[in-house]
């Protein structure tokens, strides 16, 4: 059981054990993948956008994110250009301040799970034998696990703070890197050049770090970048529920106000929708990139026997080649 | 046989839609299927026929186009495209795929897929369509009980029997089988081609057999066409073709075969096919050829009857081009 | 045939063991939070020697190993225990927001499915063309809203505009004319499960239309389908029998799958709107610390996924005459 719904998932990710991906064998094959694909570019520059927002944020917020500084609830207008929500502090500072957690949490969350996940799945799949079933059982294990209630303890035990909410979406949602990543680990090792760099003697090291590695690192950021998406996502739910940090601004925080404070009776849609289309367009953008580099590793193509066009009728003209 | 063609195609063409530009990948044929007879239509991969089979059915994809006339018993299939050519499917004109294997839906049953087109053409209906259908697979020498057996649950061969057996489901008159042999081994082949002129005779069909291999041609066909690069080349009789061959093209390939009672002399045409999203200057089997002379790489050869019923397109059957000062 | 079987066999195993370990982590989890039943107790006859006595009773005292025994033996009994704030046995109160739930979480499903289906057909009918991208990118686009905020975005601008409630089960003028009709009964109650489960298929639609997309591509670039219309079918005949068809494997794998993750979004819509089912009860749960009542319901929640997916293991073994082992 697992928090809401999973990541916007591709095609090609819905198999979950992806045999053996294409493996990218030329350097460089990220920015290939990325610069060929307008959606990539595209998803880019929106989370560029956003990152600089999270980065310069505190130069850019006009007003106070703490104190009042209009009335309460009051309309989009030239002193505050989105508002301000139920306690009169301005919208806009809000969401800016907001970015700067949610990409935070949505980022390193990602790294813990990739940096767990990427482990699991190479030793597992690199080593296997023993050490594969072990590290799968363990995975079986922590899918079975719902969320919720390991969220709850959690929290109850150590305390909401942005810190263990991060380690939370990590922990739970290393497990399909791990999979995915082992996946492709086992079809890298079986590949001819591997064979051959470990006849030559070369060390395990060696041959991870020389010949695995390269070849898993373009998945692993495909899902990585997936998985910040996710995270984010994660985020908003967990602060939804009343668990996440009192004290941290982020956008999950701003919706859940706009709960709390009645946002709808009081016809205030400046405090709904800003933090919601944050979100969807940060987790769209994640998504456009993660896809297109799934799909750079992953190409299929099908010839359709079925269209609603069918074939076109051309009238015999010009000279024929017959006498 | 009567003399009243069933199937004539005349001047047919096929374009492909390419990122930029077309590909020709049938270059106005024309021929004649008369009734009861075997046809082959030979050449290598690539030459364009199994889409010119294809086309006779009006089964191409939106990324092509199509020119010229099919007339099925005198009526012009093709005048207004998909319209006037989908009535005609399975009814009177069917075909045995390439690669039968994959052309059974795998998740319905072998008899339920045999039964779908006569019911769908109302040829027959419940009780009667599935015995029907046991009947046609035991025609083609499989038990009837298999008819509810799955396609995963056949072999190869018995898949390509199950494939013939559909296509003679609704009763056509015209079967158009496209390399139903390829990819299975020796033994199987030779009774998959048998079964083919049995039926061809006892069920009074016409059949277009497409494939490249030669002695299968020679095996089952009563008239061939040879076609390279999206052309008929040489069309005849089939031991005309075979001893008086009036195209090199014709004459390389069966050269190219090996024979099993003669001497080892394999000749194999060196050379590939040309490309077909290009307009070509002169012969198109120049570039391969090893009879050329000056009118080759220059003019386009003339499609030349030599006898009734043989013709080819090749300058050295015309006296014109053969006459003309170099 | 004996594969098959098998087959049934292993999964049911599986199955069985996975609720085991479930059941386990549950205990293990909630005897991991700080203090237990009895020490958050605040009452005005609450003395320590009390809360020692009822800490006893409770079975509190003795070892965790000995109080998971007793766990297990309280489940065989169909005993979830009591909740922390009302001290009424769990399953009890388990039971009306269970129902209340499961009928909106089975029209959500519906509205996603029907949503998916059509989005999907006609994605890969149009492969290529601005129809099937913009159905893509859309149904992405609803798949990445934080579904509370979708919830309360579909209350402001959505509820009044055609007449739906904002949340609440019942319209509180249902009842003021004397009992209400069956027909008026149900209708109201199916008034207001609308928006919920609608937030939900939205939400959640775009999976489907991934799934059945790529289904469809794959089974239309088939050969057998390149027969079916050499047979005459017409594109929508071939879509019908064949097509989709195939396409119904991965969904029902999906289907099942899904029940996990819509059990997560039924607690934020339920929230949001405010419908007595289980993800209010939780929630509410989760603010009173009412530790004992989430034990319950996570039990259940995770051996309803079990149960599920397990289903869809069978489900799809039938209608796939492909998969013997």
């Amino acid at each position: 059981m697992t928090i809401d719904h999973p990541l916007p998932s591709s095609p090609s990710q819905i198999e979950e054990n992806a045999e053996g991906l294409a493996t990218p064998r030329r350097p460089g094959f990220i920015k290939n993948a990325i610069l060929t694909q307008p959606q990539a570019i595209i998803g880019l520059v929106i989370i560029g956008v956003f990152v600089f927002i999270a980065i310069f944020g505190s130069y850019l917020e006009p007003y106070s994110t703490t104190e009042k500084t209009g009335p309460v609830y009051a309309a989009p207008s030239s002193a505050h250009w989105l508002g301000t929500d139920d306690g009169g502090v301005d919208m806009l500072s809000l969401l800016i301040a907001g970015t700067k957690v949610s990409l935070e949490v949505g980022f390193a969350a990602a790294v813990v799970a990739m940096v767990i996940g990427g482990a699991v799945g190479v030793l597992s799949g690199f080593i296997g034998g023993a050490v594969d079933i072990l590290l799968m059982r363990i995975t079986d294990i922590f899918l079975v696990i719902p969320d919720i209630p390991l969220m709850i303890v959690m929290a109850a035990i150590f305390g909401r703070s942005l810190r263990n909410i991060i380690i939370i979406i990590g922990i739970i949602y290393w497990t399909s890197t791990a999979r995915l990543i082992r996946a492709q680990v086992k079809s890298v090792r079986e590949r001819i050049y591997v064979k051959r760099a470990r006849s030559l003697g070369a060390s395990n090291n060696r041959l991870v770090f020389k010949h695995v590695l390269p070849q898993v690192a373009p998945l692993l950021i495909a899902n990585t970048v997936l998985m910040v998406a996710l995270a984010i996502f994660a985020e908003t739910y967990i602060t939804f529920l009343g668990l996440g940090d009192p004290s941290a601004i982020s956008w999950g925080r701003l919706i859940e106000n706009a709960f709390q404070g009645n946002a709808v009776l009081n016809n205030a849609w400046w405090a709904i929708v800003p933090p919601g289309v944050c979100v969807t367009v940060v987790i769209l953008a994640c998504t456009m990139v993660g896809q297109s580099l799934e799909d750079a590793l992953n190409p299929r193509l099908k010839v359709g026997h079925l269209s609603v066009r069918r074939f076109r009728l051309r009238p015999l003209h010009g000279k024929l080649e017959a006498e | 046989m009567s003399d009243q063609p069933i199937l004539r195609a005349e001047d047919l063409h096929v374009w492909f839609d390419l990122p930029n530009g077309e590909l020709h990948a049938v270059q106005g044929i024309t021929f004649e299927l008369r009734p009861g007879e075997r046809m082959g239509l030979v050449g290598e991969s690539g030459c364009g026929k199994t889409t010119a089979i294809l086309a006779l059915m009006g089964l191409l994809p939106a990324s092509a186009s199509v020119a010229g006339s099919v007339f099925l018993e005198g009526e012009d299939i093709l005048a207004r495209g998909e319209e006037t050519v989908s009535p005609h499917r399975w009814r009177d004109i069917a075909m045995v795929f390439q690669g039968a294997m994959n052309a059974f839906n795998p998740v319905k049953t072998i008899g339920s897929q045999l039964v779908e087109p006569m019911e769908l053409h109302g040829t027959a209906t419940g009780k009667v369509a599935k015995a029907q259908a046991r009947e046609l697979l035991q025609m083609v020498g499989i038990a009837g009980e298999r008819a509810d057996r799955y396609p995963h649950e056949f072999s190869g061969g018995m898949r390509q029997r199950a494939a013939i057996a559909l296509a003679l489901a609704c009763e056509p008159k015209v079967l158009l089988a496209d390399e139903p042999t390829t990819a299975l081994d020796v033994m199987v082949q030779a009774q998959i081609l048998e079964l083919l002129v049995r039926l061809t005779r006892d069920l009074g069909l016409s059949m277009i057999l497409v494939t490249h291999d030669l002695p299968v041609v020679a095996q089952v066909c009563d008239r061939a066409a040879v076609m390279y690069a999206g052309e008929i080349v040489e069309m005849g009789a089939m031991s005309t073709i075979y001893h008086d061959p009036r195209h090199p093209y014709t004459r390389m390939l069966f050269g190219a075969t090996p024979d099993l009672l003669g001497d080892d002399n394999v000749i194999s045409i060196p050379g590939a096919p040309p490309r077909l999203d290009r307009e070509i200057v002169g012969c198109p089997f120049a570039p391969r050829c090893d009879s050329t002379f000056s009118p080759c790489n220059v003019a386009h050869p003339r499609r030349l009857e030599i006898a009734t019923g043989h013709e080819a397109m090749c300058h050295l059957n015309d006296t014109v081009s053969v006459l003309e000062p170099a | 045939m004996e594969g098959r079987a098998d087959y049934i066999i292993k999964r049911s195993l599986f199955a069985i063991l996975t609720v085991f370990v479930a059941v386990t982590i549950n205990f293990v989890l909630f005897r991991a939070l700080p203090g237990d039943a009895v020490s958050g107790l605040r009452c005005q006859h609450c003395t320590k020697q009390y809360k020692a006595a009822m800490r006893r009773e409770l079975g509190l005292d003795k070892s965790k190993w000995q109080q998971y025994v007793i766990y297990l033996k309280n489940l065989a009994h169909g005993n979830l225990g009591n909740t922390d704030v009302s001290h009424l046995p769990v399953r009890g109160q388990l039971w009306d927001p269970l129902k209340n739930t499961l009928m909106m979480l089975t029209l959500g499903t519906v509205f996603s499915i029907i949503f998916g289906l059509i989005t999907g057909v006609v994605a890969a009918w149009r492969r290529g063309t601005w129809v099937d991208r913009g159905s893509l990118w859309t149904a992405l686009a609803f798949y990445s809203m934080p579904t509370q905020w979708l919830g309360l975005m579909i209350v402001y601008f959505v509820a009044d505009r055609v007449g739906l409630p904002h949340g609440g089960i019942q319209s509180p003028d249902l009842g003021i004319l004397g009992p209400p009709s069956t027909w008026a009964y149900w209708s109201d109650r199916v008034e207001h499960m609308i928006l919920p489960a609608l937030t939900l298929g939205l939400v959640l639609y775009g999976e489907y239309t991934l799934i059945v997309r790529s289904a469809m591509l794959e089974t239309l670039g088939e050969d057998y389908v390149l027969t079916a219309r050499a047979k005459g079918l017409t594109n929508f005949a071939i879509v019908r029998k064949h097509g989709l068809r195939n396409a119904m494997l991965p969904i029902v794998t999906l289907i099942a799958l899904s029940l996990g993750f819509i059990v997560g979004g039924a607690i934020t819509v339920e929230y949001v709107f405010d419908y007595p089912g289980i993800g209010l009860a939780i929630v509410e749960a989760i603010a009173q610390r009412d530790y004992s009542f989430l034990q319950g319901a996570f039990l259940l929640l995770t051996i309803s996924v079990i149960l599920f997916n397990f289903l869809a293991d069978l489900l799809y073994f039938k209608l796939d005459p492909r998969v013997t082992t």
